[in-house]
């Protein structure tokens, strides 16, 4: 599926004295099967952003397009179906006595027969490597083990796009890098994802594309080289180290990812 | 390991000591913290990492007198918190992990003065302090700011000058970063470090990067002390590093992978130098 966004603005609290323009006239679209990376500071309006996708925000302005249709004469449920949104810290949505129950719950809503949602709450878990925990009670699990149950609930919609709003928040490192490597695996299996982050780092690791937000406008978007060596003071730690060698050894080229940039660096002579 | 109940027997140099503590919460199988030995010597920056369930948050809690061990000595500043906890948190604070849950008061100054006032210091005594308090953080001309106003690295520098006015000489410091973005964490962290000189200080983080620059890392895994080591031996230790769950950053990482000494190099623009001087002497060799 192909998400579009078309010049989207956004106010809140429109006419009061605490009226806040969130998005300023945000263009950008969402290809089939990749990572786009969503990164700004505190406040750039990458939530508003997210919240735009699947129509829990409607613009103020502009359009938001699914395969080319706007999305306001689309059924919100079958919108919602297709678009799944994790919020920041889901796992506080957690509220059923199983972990299984929990996964089944949305699915169950779309009028599924019984075999086909406990189909579908297996394949989210296992996508999640959480396949273990199914009997479990959510709310005895760890933060990590939480958050992968929270997800696998809106996996388990079959949506056509994830989008993700800061998933490794608040994770200890290693944690997060299993999440990380679980959010490559849904790419793999064609779903797209769009990573809401403020983490440069892993975004470095896991996106295709990037696109930074400041104020409520887009910045820049585009490959993730071409957008962080454009400003390498706004950019992932491996990009920060080549371009600094980039001067004298040019021959270091464009690294990103880790695995590319310690390549590149045993490229160099002498290292 | 020295002999860490040595120096309290004799009110010495140690200012915090556990000797063989274990404890266990009420209704669970596997117990918090096992026959954990450990000392700080006065004016030691200590490193405390591992695992989710390691054990971390159960030793600050055993340190500030939330909780009892239930076997063995904990000391602080020779005093014993399970019995002493008032008089101990005189000398040792703790900063937590998320400022929002301790800001307490309507404005900055109030809320930096909160702890003196629970002493009962007179008046006078209480405004310099608190001054003073709000120097060393930086945060001068927000006094009269409200704290929910303030950003999540503000917000954790008051709630440090809270700490610092009642001027404990040791502090724990219980993942005070991890509710922050880059920008706040890099502010606190500046603000921890200008405190090296004057106190013992104690740092639970997930984040081994933050503690490259201790003099120690101690690392708390199933409730076990399993490494007492420094940076510098640690980060080259790839093994350990995996079996406790820890992930070093991508600075000391691609450090590690290339050859060269992993704790010494924390910026990039640090280890861009160390390549560059090896791929020059390479140069020159040729």
């Amino acid at each position: 599926m192909r998400l579009e966004l078309r010049a989207v603005r956004h106010v809140y609290a429109r006419g009061t004295p605490f009226e806040v323009e969130a998005l300023r006239g945000v263009s950008l679209s969402v290809e089939t099967g990749e990572v786009l990376a969503i990164v700004g500071g505190t406040g750039s309006g990458k939530s508003t952003l997210a919240q735009h996708m699947n129509q829990l925000l409607v613009p103020t302005g502009g359009e938001v397009l699914i395969d080319g249709v706007d999305a306001r004469s689309l059924e919100k449920s079958e919108l919602r179906r297709r678009v799944g949104l994790v919020f920041q810290f889901p796992e506080s949505a957690l509220f059923a006595p199983t972990v299984e129950e929990d996964v089944a719950f949305a699915p169950r809503q779309l009028g599924l027969g019984e075999e086909e949602v406990q189909e579908r709450v297996r394949e989210s878990l296992v996508a999640l490597g959480a396949a273990g925990l199914a009997a479990r009670s959510p709310f005895a699990l760890s933060g990590g083990e939480k958050r992968r149950v929270a997800i696998a609930g809106v996996l388990a919609m079959n949506p056509e796009v994830l989008i993700l709003d800061e998933p490794t928040a608040g994770l200890d490192p290693a944690t997060r890098e299993d999440l990380l490597a679980l959010i490559l695996g849904l790419r793999g299996a064609g779903i797209s994802v769009v990573l809401v982050s403020h983490d440069l780092d892993e975004v470095a690791e896991v996106a295709d594309r990037v696109c930074v937000l400041h104020d409520g406008r887009v910045r820049a978007i585009g490959s993730l080289a071409d957008v962080f060596y454009r400003d390498p003071s706004q950019a992932p730690t491996t990009v920060r180290v080549a371009s600094l060698l980039k001067e004298s050894k040019p021959e270091i080229g464009a690294p990103v990812r880790f695995a590319e940039t310690l390549e590149a660096l045993k490229a160099l002579p002498g290292v | 390991m020295e002999n860490p109940g040595e120096g309290t027997r004799t009110g010495g140099s140690l200012a915090v000591s556990c000797e063989r503590v274990s404890f266990s919460y009420p209704g669970s199988e596997r117990p918090a913290l096992s026959e954990v030995s450990l000392g700080l010597r006065r004016g030691e920056y200590v490193g405390v990492v591992g695992p989710n369930g390691g054990g971390k948050s159960t030793l600050v809690r055993l340190l500030n007198g939330l909780l009892r061990p239930d076997s063995g000595r904990v000391r602080v500043s020779g005093r014993d918190p399970a019995t002493e906890p008032f008089e101990v948190r005189k000398h040792l604070g703790v900063l937590f992990q998320n400022p929002e849950n301790g800001l307490v008061a309507p404005f900055v100054e109030d809320d930096v003065a909160f702890g003196l006032e629970n002493l009962g210091v007179p008046r006078q005594e209480m405004q310099s302090k608190v001054a003073r308090a709000i120097q060393t953080v930086g945060l001068e001309g927000y006094e009269r700011r409200e704290p929910h106003t303030l950003s999540g690295g503000e917000k954790q520098r008051v709630a440090l000058a809270g700490l610092l006015a009642v001027e404990p000489e040791i502090l724990v410091l219980d993942e005070p970063t991890s509710m922050l973005d880059a920008a706040g964490r890099r502010e606190v962290l500046e603000h921890l470090q200008a405190l090296r000189t004057e106190k013992t200080i104690l740092h639970v983080t997930h984040h081994l990067g933050e503690v490259a620059g201790a003099d120690r890392i101690l690392v708390l895994n199933g409730g076990e002390l399993v490494v007492d080591e420094t940076p510098g031996r640690l980060f080259s230790e790839a093994d350990v590093l995996r079996e406790n769950r820890l992930v070093l950053p991508i600075v000391p990482k691609l450090a590690l992978e290339l050859g060269l000494r992993p704790a010494k190099l924390r910026t990039p623009e640090e280890l861009a130098a160390a390549i560059l001087e090896r791929t020059e002497s390479e140069t020159r060799t040729v």
